[in-house]
């Protein structure tokens, strides 16, 4: 990464982040570092840390942030959550944080591939339908158990289902995702930290 | 309102018990192991709970969530529809048996609940289709009523489990509750207990709270450089400890820890060979639930060798 800008710094960015204030107490964030020492990624990749990634946010450091590796890291496991001594819900600020790097381009790859589960979900009711393959081995398994050969999901359902999708737009932003062009995504936070043994500088 | 709290105990949790549930339907866990479904239902019927479930209800809308995959917006009036579904026409309370469902149902009716804006926005529009919901009921865990009924299952063992070394695997999305859950994060014991009350020895090995790392998708996209050197941590653990059984409860966390131990295997880390299965499957295997409705025939890392210890054959007709 070359020298900083202004632009690469946003006084609003939490803000931008917590695009639906459901994380509005990060501020009151202590810096107190339990949520890196609970966390399991943490762990593997020092270069991933909860704390600084709250910190970056409230400080602006918005360019070294969108364009990290380190962000699609989380693994969701919310024990930073679990620990934070002001509830800081640190899962939901990672989702907005995703969201945003998304809509500038970053970490496409990380998720319309999964976003082919959600188009299948809006015609069945139900995530992570597999192939045709997969839906024969299901409808055996079920059947050799007993109880009916696919999950029963009404009509009703699946309608309704997808029409929530399509009113509030949710559809028409995941396909906007595809149509964006992929930006690279690199390690930002990787220069100054221990390694673990084995692991290389990048 | 009382003071949050955020260790409950499973009187408060419930309050009395139920007759009749609303079980949630997990995706996962009827597509991938329809045995732990079965298994919760003939556990049930055996505790004298009857269960109540819908076809009109859909996928919580959580996961791909999580996964930034779409907005919130879809996800939170899904959420309103189901719940909104379940109160107007069965008045129960809605018990989930995956983590998955659980943490995302909760966080958003959550959300829903601090911001009133949130709510009517989906209610509104929930509302064409003659929804609404107005928070009378509450969304639990089945593994909570299970340590509710815990004197209850002792007594209808018939099948002890005796000298079956089993471990638990919890899952994130139950014990990183800030509030009302049954037990602390840090070192949870009530699936221990219950391995107790099934005559089987509880194993507590070094990383049972290590999260299997598929939520969010990390499963797909990190496999390699995330997920399978954290998983290889915790089977070295588990091994190391002599488990000889996993169970969960949560159906992600199942498909996570059971079919990634061949990959595991073929990348040089382990090898590894222990069976994982949902609680309700181990509880439905003491009480004597015939062997052929569990499902165990969806196992990716086979079950075989736990049944020939308890002296059972692969598709046995068990007790009935």
């Amino acid at each position: 990464m070359g020298r900083e800008r202004d632009k690469d710094w946003d006084r609003d960015l939490y803000k931008k982040v917590d695009r639906y204030g459901i994380v509005e107490n990060l501020s009151e964030c202590l810096q107190c570092g339990k949520c890196a020492g609970n966390c399991p990624v943490a762990a593997l990749n020092p270069s991933y840390n909860p704390r600084q990634i709250v910190n970056e946010i409230l400080q602006g450091r918005v360019k070294r942030l969108l364009d990290s590796e380190e962000i699609w890291r989380c693994l969701w496991c919310a024990n930073c959550y679990r620990v934070c001594p002001v509830d800081i819900h640190y899962p939901f600020l990672m989702m907005q944080l995703r969201y945003m790097a998304l809509e500038e381009g970053y970490g496409l790859k990380y998720v319309v591939p999964i976003n082919k589960y959600a188009h299948r979900a809006l015609d069945a009711g139900l995530t992570f339908v597999p192939g045709k393959y997969g839906i024969e081995k299901i409808r055996k398994l079920r059947t050799s158990i007993g109880v009916e050969p696919w999950p029963e999901v009404s009509d009703r359902a699946k309608k309704e289902f997808r029409r929530i999708f399509e009113l509030t737009g949710a559809l028409a932003w995941m396909e906007n995702l595809e149509t964006l062009e992929e930006k690279p995504v690199t390690f930002s936070f990787l220069k100054g930290k221990i390694l673990s043994r084995g692991e290389v500088s990048k | 309102m009382s003071v949050a709290r955020r260790v409950i105990t499973p009187q408060e949790q419930i309050a009395e018990v139920p007759e009749k549930i609303f079980l949630f339907r997990s995706c996962t866990g009827s597509m991938e192991y329809p045995g732990t479904e079965n298994a919760i239902k003939e556990v049930l019927k055996i505790l004298g709970v009857e269960i109540v479930s819908d076809p009109d209800q859909s996928c919580c809308a959580g996961y791909i969530l999580t996964c930034s995959g779409f907005t919130p917006e879809p996800a939170l009036a899904v959420t309103a529809r189901n719940l909104g579904m379940v109160e107007q026409r069965y008045g129960l309370d809605t018990y989930v048996f995956c983590n998955g469902c659980y943490a995302y149902i909760r966080e958003l009716a959550h959300v829903l609940h601090t911001h009133p804006d949130y709510m009517k926005q989906a209610n509104d529009l929930i509302s064409q289709w003659g929804y609404k919901y107005e928070e009378k009921t509450k969304i639990l865990h089945v593994q909570e009523l299970y340590y509710l009924l815990l004197d209850k299952i002792k007594e209808k063992v018939v099948r002890p489990l005796t000298g079956l070394r089993v471990a638990a695997h919890y899952g994130c999305h139950y014990l990183a509750q800030q509030y009302n859950i049954l037990d602390e994060g840090d070192l949870p014991t009530f699936h221990e207990e219950i391995y107790e009350a099934l005559g089987a020895t509880p194993v507590f090995y070094k990383h049972r709270r290590m999260c299997c790392g598929y939520a969010v998708g990390r499963g797909f996209t990190h496999k390699e450089s995330v997920v399978q050197p954290q998983l290889s941590k915790k089977f070295d653990s588990a091994k190391e400890d002599g488990v000889e059984l996993m169970t969960t409860t949560c159906p992600g966390c199942n498909v996570a820890l059971d079919r990634e131990q061949p990959n595991l295997n073929k990348r040089g880390f382990g090898p590894y060979d222990i069976p994982v299965i949902d609680l309700g499957q181990l509880i439905a295997l003491a009480l004597g639930v015939p062997l052929w409705k569990l499902g165990f025939n969806a196992n990716t890392t086979p079950m075989d060798g736990i049944l020939t210890k308890l002296g059972l054959e692969k598709g046995e007709i068990g007790d009935e």
